[in-house]
């Protein structure tokens, strides 16, 4: 991936040669906490519901007839328009894009709120869902990153459509990128053509408003979501930890692949499936933002066995911050990282996201050898040391399960 | 070590260069694709799953995929899931009601070893009593040993949890009489804790026979370096005289019999709707891609009309999700109409998606043309990873039989007019033809 920065455009280009579909992003940078909770999500959708020469109908079928796939979409540090079509649409694609970027008119404000509430009550019916919005919003309190579907659903009717089209002008005044991946002629007239046809894809560099995370958290803390009907109890245990900017990333990468994310071979899915059959999913995660990052582990198991569950994550925990990890895994872990890197960057459309994202953040294109580098230098003490960190670091814990087991804990 | 008996070169839409189709004497089919990558793809495609299954053993297809990662005579349980994931590879399963797989996406660099085990664990799966765990009554206490027995339980516990799936799973009961189909693939709580090892083993040793299954390897290797590890590894035992599991006696259904409404009850805000049809074998490949055209124009996307008309343009939407889908099956695909909504609108929501039945009686060239493109890019879309590439060729190979059909889709694709849309239409979802089941908020009427 070449950048270039052409009149303050930032273009980022990968030539795939022999591959029929092409990928074109658009990245937004986020750097001011939304009025309200949702305005963002809201414009990301609204600006497929029309623009100035096209109704959301025609647009839908502008881009639909000749399979153009467009998906827009509100991150907590960024806003995005991804685009995948087939290389002689390229032209159509841009010019399409071009004018729902520039020309929306968020006519249809009042319409997609109603849709919006809708596909939220909807997804919060899933007892998964639930628990998360519960668990995010929860360990991020008042940060803008708390901004889950149960607070948007609060602040939706407090959003009125100057605020959408106030967001919509601050675009044009932050931080931007071009993604460019597939069988195009060269970079020379793919720079000539963005500079010329996308001049409002210029760059400002501002003030980041939104704060690092601070980890005020004292004390552990629980919470209980009831669902009587539920077959199952889900639980997500979870620790503030330092995101990609710290020099401990690559540890806690490590400590997440071992303990819960490197597949069927992970201590978690060892110890508490395999052994003793306590769940069909259990993981960690290791997720990075760039003003935080969330370690957290999951389970979905009977509710007879919360308790168990939680003992199981705290001893898997225990038995690497007391015994560091063999060479052999740690090895093992490394490869597997470096594994999934390859595997997840395979087409035109995962080249795009992983690099225009790698960008974004400010972490630049060689990122991701620089993140492996990190990755081989780290020690089993190393993780070790994390998963002692994680061990004295005070947790949220969220479950949802029927009444009668949540009495129990 | 089993001789290659047959060649064939395939041509595959999209890929740089034809497959490479091998018959071995044994009856095991083998295909390489070309696709250059930094992965490898592989994959073992079973032509088994819950229609071999009967209402004793329900379930034992995916229990039998589980246990085939615990162990063999040469490795044993979890030994090739920590060789594999640290080698960088990402391993795992699925079952379905035609087929099971197995697959592997390794770094290209390990193919040697990703082989010989995938190919180890195919051919000498051992489903050790200690790995399966005990049996037990899924009804009284819980048992003291979990083994994998409980995890399949912990799965079915988790699929009662998600709705669409209680939706599903009543639409697919009503919507056959007699065939295998009608069970959930999954199986139940009571069988899968009172299965015993012998009936897994029977089952195992009765399709998991070579000519039963087909070694699919996607990437950048030396084929005839390939062609004889897979010859090499894959030595399949000889069960030709052991006593093979009984399946049901059943016929091809291709349409309900007696369409029903089924209404299911939950803790739920929103209602979700399934509508359901049945239709003829995937094998027939013009009526196939036809309802795959159809489901592009009815609910594929925002421009399709059940998007368009019931939430677009809709004065008075109660829609929060509304889309079409075809599933292929060998024996007979299935049409699916699914819609969460507004549950105090239920009676509406038929109507409405009934009315939208009956309009298929006339489907104009713009949605045709859109609907074909639409298909031809879904090709494109499949040739990007090694991955989506084996899936496909998986597809062709254990529900069509057939590898050559991918290559005669677009032929076959461009011979398609609206006035046979419309036929096939009339033929398979006519709206007294579909069963239809809801899930809907407790206490609600």
């Amino acid at each position: 991936m070449k950048h270039y920065n052409n009149n303050g455009i930032n273009i980022l280009l990968e030539k795939m040669p022999k591959t029929p579909r092409m990928s074109v992003s658009f990245f937004f940078k986020v750097n001011k906490k939304e009025k309200y909770y949702g305005i963002n999500s809201l414009l990301a959708r609204l600006l497929l519901q029309g623009t100035k020469k096209y109704s959301a109908n025609e647009l839908a079928l502008a881009f639909e007839n000749e399979c153009i796939d467009i998906t827009t979409k509100a991150k907590q540090d960024y806003i995005k328009l991804s685009l995948v079509f087939l290389n002689e649409d390229f032209n159509q694609a841009m010019e399409l894009v071009k004018d729902l970027i520039l020309n929306s008119t968020f006519d249809d404000f009042e319409k997609e709120i109603f849709k919006i509430k809708g596909e939220i009550i909807s997804d919060l019916d899933n007892p998964k869902m639930k628990l998360t919005d519960t668990f995010v919003k929860s360990i991020f309190k008042e940060h803008p990153y708390s901004s889950t579907h149960t607070k948007i659903l609060e602040d939706l009717d407090k959003i009125k459509k100057e605020d959408i089209i106030e967001a919509h002008q601050e675009l044009f005044k932050t931080f931007k990128s071009i993604v460019v991946v597939g069988d195009y002629e060269n970079d020379e007239k793919m720079i000539e053509f963005f500079t010329t046809n996308f001049d409002f894809m210029k760059s400002f560099e501002t003030n980041d408003e939104i704060k690092d995370i601070q980890n005020n958290k004292t004390e552990d803390e629980i919470i209980k979501i009831t669902k009587n009907d539920a077959q199952q109890a889900q639980i997500i245990q979870g620790w503030l930890v330092d995101s990609f900017n710290s020099e401990l990333s690559a540890k806690y990468a490590l400590l997440n692949n071992i303990l819960g994310s490197s597949g069927l071979s992970s201590r978690l899915f060892v110890n508490l499936r395999d052994k003793q059959g306590l769940a069909y999913t259990v993981r960690s995660q290791y997720e990075t933002l760039l003003h935080g990052a969330i370690f957290n582990m999951y389970i979905g198991t009977a509710p007879i066995n919360i308790k168990k569950s939680l003992e199981g994550f705290k001893l898997e925990l225990e038995k690497l911050a007391q015994t560091p990890p063999s060479e052999e895994e740690m090895q093992g872990a490394k490869e597997n990282i470096q594994g999934r890197l390859k595997y997840f960057t395979q087409n035109n459309s995962q080249i795009a996201a992983v690099d225009g994202y790698n960008f974004m953040m400010g972490l630049g294109l060689d990122y991701n050898e620089k993140f492996m580098e990190e990755i081989r230098q780290t020690s089993a003490q190393d993780v070790s040391e994390m998963a002692k960190k994680l061990l004295n670091l005070p947790k949220l814990i969220a479950i949802i399960a029927p009444q009668e087991f949540l009495d129990k804990i | 070590m089993s001789e290659v008996i047959k060649k064939e070169n395939v041509e595959y839409p999209y890929l740089e260069k034809p497959l490479s189709v091998y018959t071995l004497k044994n009856g095991h089919s083998v295909i390489f694709a070309y696709k250059k990558s930094p992965m490898i793809n592989i994959s073992s495609w079973t032509k088994t799953g819950s229609i071999n299954e009967n209402k004793e053993n329900n379930g034992v297809s995916h229990f039998v995929e589980h246990l085939l990662f615990k162990g063999t005579t040469k490795y044993s349980a979890g030994v090739f899931d920590k060789t594999m994931e640290r080698l960088g590879g990402i391993i795992n399963a699925a079952t379905w009601k035609d087929y099971t797989f197995y697959y592997i996406n390794i770094p290209k660099e390990h193919y040697k070893i990703a082989l010989e085990m995938h190919a180890d664990m195919m051919v000498d799966a051992l489903f050790p009593s200690e790995e399966i765990g005990p049996e037990f009554d899924p009804n009284g206490a819980s048992p003291k040993e979990k083994r994998e027995r409980y995890v399949v339980i912990e799965e079915i516990r988790m699929g009662e949890d998600n709705n669409w799936r209680k939706v599903y799973k009543n639409l697919n009961n009503s919507m056959y009489e007699n065939h295998p189909y009608k069970r959930e693939v999954i199986g139940t709580k009571e069988i899968i804790a009172n299965i015993s090892q012998k009936e897994i083993e029977r089952y195992y040793k009765t399709f998991y026979t070579p000519q039963n299954i087909t070694t699919i390897v996607v990437g950048e290797f030396d084929e005839d370096e390939m062609l004889d590890l897979v010859q090499k590894n894959f030595i399949f035992k000889d069960n030709s005289n052991i006593e093979k599991c009984k399946t049901d006696v059943f016929e091809m259904e291709k349409s309900i019999k007696n369409p029903t409404t089924t209404i299911d009850y939950a803790e739920v805000n929103t209602g979700y709707l399934m509508m359901g049809a049945l239709c003829d074998s995937a094998k027939n490949l013009k009526e196939t891609i036809a309802l795959d055209l159809i489901s592009t124009i009815l609910g594929d996307g925002k421009s399709s009309r059940l998007y368009s008309e019931l939430i677009e343009n809709s004065k008075n939407p109660h829609y929060y999700q509304l889309e079409s889908c075809h599933y292929q099956f060998k024996d007979g695909d299935n049409f699916l109409i699914e819609a969460n909504f507004d549950a105090d609108k239920k009676d509406v929501v038929i109507e409405e998606l009934k009315t939208q039945l009956d309009n298929l009686n006339k489907i104009n060239e713009t949605e045709l043309e859109k609907a074909k493109k639409r298909a031809k890019v879904n090709f494109a879309q499949e040739s990007e990873m090694v991955s989506d590439i084996a899936d496909a060729i998986g597809y062709w190979m254990s529900v069509c039989e057939d590898i050559t059909l991918a290559n005669k889709y677009l032929d076959t694709l461009n011979e398609i007019d609206c006035k046979y849309l419309e036929e096939i239409a009339k033929k398979y979802l006519s709206k007294e033809k579909l069963s239809i089941s809801l899930l809907l908020p407790k206490g609600e009427n």
